[in-house]
């Protein structure tokens, strides 16, 4: 776990960083491969952009709207920094939004774009799950495996870098320059990977020790990733008709 | 494809897990979902102040050093939290990293910004240690039961978060650790 890596003076966040590497290798790496899909590098790179800005700031106008009563006595906290002040799931459906109504307005095929951001998305998989390993997030359950890691007081799964080897099996199963993929209808890239990454966190969430548990003792992530890789497989078995 | 389905369903069932089986309130450690570490410091008048001893009150542990500009800057929002706050119960504890600061400095930092919420003097460094403090300041947000909520790793903190995180300690139900 390296939380803080001190670079002379400054203190630098480890898995910011790692997020970024992983935004800038991935997006190159989808501007590369985004012409077999038909679509223009700019068009990657724009629709990401888009993204990105509409998710901060959807995410810091739903924390507003969450707790308007915080802000009220200091308004200026609507600007500050604090990655605190965001919230998610607001920055997720902004993100996705502004990207539907610009891909929309830019006459962009969804599944030829969903097809080039694929490279994007496998790298920031396994970027996150790096990311989460500097944090010490997303750790596993006690093991009394060889390999088990010391992480917050007890020797647990290093379930970050399971995540991690299994999403770069999956990128490298899946990578772009592959010749085999460039005769696949628009969207089954996508689709493939999308399942992958589902079947491989159906698998994986077992070991975490951080779930979110549905009545039952059921793992929230589990139940969605199985209802992902369930679309998916119906979409495949649609487009191979 | 209904046998991939099938067996993703056993998997999700073989590897459920009982209802708080997952809850981390029995460990020390100091990351979120987890006990806080008990310690015990004193103040600049040697009068200690044992962690477990507030244990049915939220608190906050704020870690600062008078050479820290961010710690300069988030502590008027602290101490303005801290004045609104402490008659609903909330506890706000300064532990000055001594080990890495002065004494004095530390003292006259207190007295310029008027703090009123105890201030803990970690003069071998043992809370810098037991809370892994990687950068200053590090905040500790902190329920009635002894778990730890909320990290927040570097500042200025807004006065916003603050508020937020304060109002959901204070409106945290009472949890038994396992």
């Amino acid at each position: 776990m390296f939380p803080i890596v001190q670079v002379g003076p400054l203190a630098i966040q480890t898995p910011g960083l790692i997020l970024l590497i992983g935004l800038w290798l991935g997006l190159s790496l989808a501007e590369k491969f985004a012409p077999q899909r038909e679509v223009s590098p700019n068009d990657v790179y724009n629709l990401v952009f888009t993204a990105l800005v509409a998710g901060v700031i959807g995410a810091r106008l739903t924390y507003i709207l969450r707790y308007p009563q915080a802000f009220i006595p200091s308004p200026l906290s609507v600007f500050s920094l604090n990655p605190g002040l965001l919230d998610p799931l607001g920055g997720a459906a902004a993100g996705v939004l502004a990207a539907l109504i610009h891909g929309q307005r830019k006459k962009l095929p969804p599944w030829a774009a969903l097809d080039a951001l694929t490279p994007l998305l496998a790298v920031l998989s396994i970027a996150v799950s790096l990311s989460n390993f500097a944090s010490g997030a997303g750790f596993g359950t006690p093991t009394q495996a060889a390999w088990g890691i010391e992480l917050w007081g007890a020797k647990r799964h290093p379930t970050q870098l399971y995540e991690s080897l299994a999403a770069a099996i999956i990128l490298l199963a899946l990578w772009p320059g592959h010749r085999y993929l460039q005769n696949w209808a628009a969207g089954r890239y996508f689709l493939v990977f999308l399942a992958a990454s589902s079947l491989a966190r159906l698998f994986l969430e077992a070991f975490r020790g951080d779930s979110i548990l549905l009545p039952g003792g059921i793992r929230l992530a589990q139940a969605l990733a199985w209802s992902i890789l369930a679309f998916c497989l119906f979409q495949l078995q649609r487009l191979s008709k | 494809m209904p046998a991939l389905l099938l067996a993703g369903l056993l998997w999700i069932w073989v590897s459920r897990v009982p209802e708080g089986r997952l809850a981390q309130g029995g460990v020390s450690t100091p990351r979120k979902g987890f006990q806080a570490p008990d310690f015990a410091l004193a103040d600049i008048n040697g009068n200690s102040i044992r962690l477990s001893d507030l244990r049915g009150q939220p608190v906050v542990i704020n870690l600062w050093a008078s050479w820290c500009q961010p710690c300069r800057a988030e502590m008027p929002a602290l101490q303005r939290i801290y004045s609104e706050y402490q008659p609903q119960g909330l506890i706000l504890l300064g532990v000055n990293a001594t080990s890495q600061d002065d004494l004095a400095a530390a003292r006259a930092f207190a007295e310029d910004l008027g703090l009123t919420f105890p201030i803990l003097y970690d003069t071998q460094g043992s809370v810098a240690r037991l809370y892994a403090l990687s950068a200053l300041p590090t905040t500790f947000f902190i329920d009635h039961a002894g778990v730890i909520r909320e990290v927040v790793i570097g500042g200025p903190m807004s006065e916003a978060l603050l508020r937020i995180r304060i109002q959901q300690l204070l409106e945290h139900p009472v949890e038994k650790a396992p």
